[in-house]
């Protein structure tokens, strides 16, 4: 049984997810409130166990939401910022295990345990040879290598590297693995999240992001000041350091830009409690409409190169042509 | 004077005809003229297509098509016009020398310096009287035009709204807590209260870095700067003043879009590539009470780029 | 004009020779009858700075309709048009009303378009006829002060240019007044007072929008306008240059009259660069500033480079290595201020005293109507060539990052590349230029148009070539210059007012 999983299009609101998915034993929602929330899901001591003085004291009170990890490298203690710590929580009954937590704006969905069976023996077939049978970057039969620790990393950031195409790597010597035609498609990708995952659960989980209640205009704003210095301010992405780059947002769905802000895969910077969940679905909302559909009123868009294009075609169509038409006008002597 | 006195040169020629110099260039004159037709017709369809679009608000794209189609035709006609049915030529003009008879260049030089050189000679002190005022009148002329413009160089150029004890807040105007961010996070930040201001956004905006979960020191003598793993940085390039927002997490460096200056975050951002001369100043920061991020002061050195007052 | 009641005109040029009598009664038109009959060289190179001139045309008209509708304030704003991204947010007066022009005006956004794009066409054009100027020695004396007044006529251009894309207030262009605050900031001693003067206070400030607009609709243009006036009036004084050929001298000028036929075919050409500037403010989407947000000191994009006609400043700054020199309590950034102040300047003061530079050079003091091949002067077009290759170059070298992600290379390796180019290339491209210049000198019948040959072969199985004979319609016979007719005549007339021993074609020059 498979989660459905809402790829930005349908609005996915975490108040009803039995009847949606028909996943096995939720029956019913616990410990929801409304978006006051502080108290009202389970385990939460709200703020008071965070003081700020040392950063593990503001671990602890996410401790006994997310399933006994140690310190993830996503903590934060922002309130709807990706972590447990939401508006809206969602736990099996039986076993007490979070299944979704979040808000009106991204639910962040736990994959089902029901897919580790499967998760697993995708992984060992296509993972293990580089990230070792354990996950842990010890690729079996050689010494603990470059490959990366997947361990505790949280749903999201396996889903996100295995559903962009960027894994399995097609050279895993290149600087920086880049987006293709997946090789395991979404639900693949998420049943190798969930045996990953259920290694030592953490956080944030694979996001479904509702775009109803959007706004596009504190998005174009979000964008401009955070992602447009490495993304360009018309999403097209430009070389960074060292052959790293930033990669083209034309083409990503709207759910791993989620995931992409929430984890920060490879040299992107995480955003975890700099930005709230209705920040992250406002900048959302704005990639998936202005920066994939651009409007180009004026004709075509030359790629969105800005002045260099534009100076290309100035020049050589523009004087070019000109200079064409003054060769007829004129003589050849 | 001669009695003809005339300013311009004026030759009189006839020509007969048919003189082949006057016959039209192209082979089959008719032709052309009903290809000159078309191109005019056209053009005139396509020039009524313009206001027809106008005024039925149509697609952008279709005003600039019609006008330019419509102008284009009637050029291109026109020039037709004039390259194939008008007379072929080639025609030649004499060129008259530029220069004057030697009795005018006499003449010329007598003017300008026995009648009027002759006169200051006599009257020299008034002359340079005369001289000096004109220029000092140049000098004080330009005081309000150049003065008057702004301020004086001085304030925000050496130092920002920065102070001890200064909450360190983002767009949005929310104090930013130490148990906010994780390691690898970026966030823009402002002195309070200034993140809506041109001085808080041109001169103060400061990028806050987490680098790890305990104190960081980025060089000797900072080891109070950078609690908790935080570390901030004045985020104007200190190349020419561009916001300095690309952060790559893994290679720990800053790297500044407008001419990909590099600094390494982790030892005070020092440049390692690029046209950057010096690092980004940092921010000493505290923690409060309540684990807000405060301002231990403000930047120890001018933010930005270089000029000539700057000491350092 | 009086009309004439019902009586037939006595005037054997009718109705329109009445009127040209009147004209005269007032202004003295007859005497300019010379100005109608100025022969003009045509060849197709001489329509360059005709292009510039009409693109300048263009720029006049959309510009105004542009001032009819920009609002060249720095003053907040909240935005209520139809482009959503924008809704709600604060942006300045300037932003708004060039968002509004783009969307809400009919018509608006091929205006913008048309002015931003008549812009790119002007400074190219006047680079590539500049550059025609230059390699045909046209600047020579007599003409030294024409090459003077154009090379300002560039500069302002290209000033006028950066002005003018900058007054939407939006991102890509506010990074670059940023840029230019910091390069103004960085000249030593008097830095800091011209940008605290010019901007009226530190950056951004409140007044550098409203004086970079009066300065780009008012002050620019009418020294534009003085200028080219100037620059046309010297051109028609002194005559059009010519190359060599048939029946061309020193003395003289073959052509079109002007009166109908250059006109003619000038005004079409003017339609036409009109057209071709509406057909891609049509089609070429230019500047979408709406994509770009507004300007907020603290927001940056990545890819952000300056129009291309700037490309070469953005270049030098780019490659320029980190040196700044502090010391004696000073501070002089030497990365900003030697590509962006003195190199520039030492360009340009090079070109503006190239003419001098030439004429001590090659001790040549004589006047010049006759235009050289470019062939023919191998030094003055290597040196040339060279120049231009540099600032090629530099213009490459602002768009490293686009290089480095189009070919997947590393950023660092396309800087580093782009430092070697910036020194080998010119370095190069001067003995390259010299040789293909000896090469083309010492090749008969370089650059004209080839004949056919006829290849025949002997029974020997030896191939000889025969040029062939010239397709009727392929030939380029050209007639010996006479000059422009005053009168046509009937072939058995006799020319009226030409006395019986004035020799056709005969200037008579009173004074």
């Amino acid at each position: 049984m498979v989660l459905a999983l809402a790829l930005g299009a349908a609005p996915f609101v975490a108040v009803t997810p039995a009847s949606a998915s028909g996943a096995t034993g939720s029956s019913g929602v616990t410990g929801m409130t409304g978006t006051s929330g502080s108290t009202g899901s389970t385990g939460m001591t709200g703020t008071s166990g965070s003081t700020g003085a040392t950063g593990s004291a503001g671990m602890t009170a996410l401790r006994s939401v997310t399933m006994s990890s140690t310190s993830s490298p996503f903590q934060t203690t922002r309130f709807n910022a990706g972590t447990p710590y939401s508006s809206i929580v969602v736990k099996n009954p039986k076993t007490g295990a979070i299944e979704s937590y979040g808000n009106s704006a991204i639910t962040y969905n736990v994959p089902s345990s029901s897919l580790n069976a499967l998760g697993e023996a995708l992984y060992m077939s296509n993972c293990a040879s580089c990230h070792g049978v354990a996950a842990n970057g010890v690729p079996s039969g050689g010494t603990s290598g470059s490959y990366p620790n997947l361990v505790g990393l949280g749903a999201a950031t396996i889903d996100f590297w295995v559903a962009s195409g960027r894994m399995p790597a097609a050279n895993p010597r290149a600087v920086q693995a880049e987006r293709g035609i997946p090789r395991l498609n979404a639900a693949q990708a998420e049943a190798i999240a969930a045996w990953v995952n259920s290694l030592h659960p953490s956080y944030p989980a694979i996001p479904s992001v509702n775009l109803a209640s959007a706004n596009v205009s504190d998005g174009q704003a979000l964008f401009a000041l955070n992602c447009a210095a490495c993304h360009t301010i018309e999403g097209d992405g430009d070389a960074l350091a060292a052959n790293t780059y930033a990669p083209s947002l034309r083409n990503i769905p709207a759910y791993q830009v989620v995931e992409a802000i929430r984890t920060g895969p490879g040299n992107m910077p995480r955003f975890t409690g700099n930005l709230s969940d209705f920040q992250v679905r406002d900048i959302v909302a704005y990639v998936t409409s202005e920066i994939q559909h651009p409007r180009n009123n004026g004709g075509l868009g030359l790629g969105g190169l800005g002045p260099v294009a534009e100076g290309f075609v100035g020049l050589l169509l523009g004087v070019g042509l000109l200079a064409l038409v003054g060769y007829w006008v004129g003589e050849r002597e | 004077m001669s009695e003809h006195e005339q300013r311009t040169p004026v030759a009189i020629s006839g020509l007969s005809v048919d003189d082949p110099h006057l016959q039209p260039a192209a082979r089959r004159p008719e032709l052309v003229e009903r290809v000159i037709t078309i191109l005019f017709v056209v053009g005139i369809i396509l020039c009524v297509g313009f206001g027809v679009a106008y005024v039925q608000n149509w697609a952008p794209w279709t005003l600039g098509a019609t006008m330019g189609g419509g102008l284009s035709f009637l050029g291109i006609g026109l020039i037709a016009w004039g390259k194939y049915l008008m007379p072929r030529g080639p025609f030649v003009e004499e060129r008259h020398s530029l220069a004057s008879s030697e009795e005018e260049r006499t003449a010329f030089a007598a003017a300008v310096v026995e009648r009027g050189g002759a006169v200051v000679k006599r009257r020299k002190v008034l002359g340079g009287l005369l001289g000096t005022g004109l220029g000092v009148f140049g000098v004080v002329a330009a005081f309000p035009l150049v003065r008057s413009l702004g301020p004086m160089p001085k304030g925000t150029l050496f130092h920002t709204d920065w102070a001890k004890g200064t909450y360190l807040v983002d767009i949005t105007g929310r104090r930013v807590n130490v148990s906010d961010l994780a390691i690898g996070s970026i966030v823009t930040v402002f002195p309070e209260g200034m993140q809506d201001t041109d001085n808080g956004q041109a001169v103060d905006q400061t990028v806050l870095i987490r680098l790890s979960n305990s104190d960081f020191t980025t060089m000797k003598g900072r080891e109070t700067w950078g609690p908790q793993g935080y570390v901030a940085y004045s985020k104007l390039c200190t190349h020419l003043g561009c916001p300095v927002g690309l952060y790559e997490q893994e290679l720990e460096l800053l790297v500044c879009p407008c001419h990909q200056s590099m600094f390494n975050v982790l030892n005070g951002a020092m440049p390692t590539f690029g046209p950057a001369p010096r690092p980004l100043p940092q921010l000493p920061l505290m923690v409060d009470a309540m684990g807000y991020l405060q301002s231990q002061s403000d930047f120890k050195e001018p933010v930005g780029p270089g000029f000539w007052e700057r000491r350092s | 004009m009086s009309k004439t009641k019902a009586t037939k005109s006595t005037n054997p040029y009718g109705k329109v020779g009445d009127i040209l009598n009147e004209l005269d009664d007032r202004l003295g038109v007859a005497k300019g009858r010379s100005l109608l009959d100025k022969v003009f060289p045509d060849h197709w190179s001489f329509m360059l700075g005709e292009i510039a001139l009409y693109s300048f045309i263009v720029l006049l008209l959309t510009g105004i309709f542009l001032t009819l509708y920009y609002i060249p304030s720095s003053s907040l704003v909240t935005y209520h048009g139809s482009y959503l991204p924008l809704v709600g947010q604060k942006i300045s007066e300037a932003y708004a009303s060039s968002v509004n022009l783009s969307f809400a005006v009919r018509g608006g956004l091929l205006m913008r378009q048309m002015h931003h794009w008549a812009c790119d066409i002007f400074v190219g054009a006047i680079i590539v006829h500049m550059a025609r100027v230059f390699f045909t020695g046209a600047f020579r004396k007599p003409r030294e002060l024409n090459w003077t007044i154009g090379t300002t006529l560039l500069v302002l251009a290209i000033a006028e240019g950066f002005l003018g894309y900058s007054l939407p207030d939006d991102l890509v262009s506010g990074t670059g007044i940023r840029i230019a605050y910091s390069i103004i900031l960085s000249i030593p001693v008097v830095g800091t007072y011209v940008a605290f003067f010019l901007f009226g206070g530190n950056f951004p400030g409140m007044t550098i929008i409203p004086r970079f607009f009066i300065i780009h609709v008012l002050i620019i243009p009418l020294i534009l306008l003085g200028l080219v006036g100037a620059h046309l009036y010297l051109l028609v004084r002194q005559k059009h240059t010519q190359f060599p050929g048939k029946g061309r001298t020193e003395n003289n000028v073959v052509g079109t009259p002007m009166y109908p036929v250059f006109m003619a075919k000038t005004t079409g050409f003017l339609l036409v660069v009109g057209g071709a500037i509406a057909l891609l403010g049509a089609f070429a989407q230019i500047n979408p500033i709406w994509q770009f947000g507004f300007y907020d000191a603290a927001r940056i994009s990545y890819a952000v480079q300056p129009d291309f006609y700037m490309g070469f400043l953005d270049g030098a700054l780019r490659i320029m290595p980190a040196w700044e020199f502090s010391g004696f309590g000073h501070t002089i950034p030497l990365e900003v201020t030697l590509p962006s102040v003195v190199f520039p300047g030492i360009v340009f003061t090079l070109v503006y005293m190239w003419p001098g530079i030439e004429r001590k050079y090659t001790k040549d003091n004589e006047l010049h109507n006759l235009l050289d091949r470019p062939s023919l002067r191998p030094k003055r077009t290597a040196a040339g060539a060279s120049v231009f290759a540099l600032m090629a170059i530099l213009f490459i070298g602002s768009s490293t990052d686009v290089i480095a992600n189009f070919f997947h290379m590393s950023l660092n390796t396309v800087l580093w590349l782009m430092r070697i180019l910036t020194i080998v290339v010119p370095l190069i491209t001067y003995p390259v230029t010299y040789r293909i210049c000896k090469e083309m000198q010492g090749f008969a019948g370089a650059g004209k148009r080839k004949t056919t040959n006829v290849v025949v072969r002997t029974a020997d199985g030896e191939y000889v070539a025969t040029p062939a004979p010239v397709y009727v319609d392929d030939a380029h016979h050209e007639l010996d210059a006479l000059p422009v007719p005053t009168f046509v005549v009937e072939s058995d007339e006799v020319a009226p007012s030409v006395a019986e021993d004035a020799p056709t074609g005969v200037r008579r020059a009173e004074r």
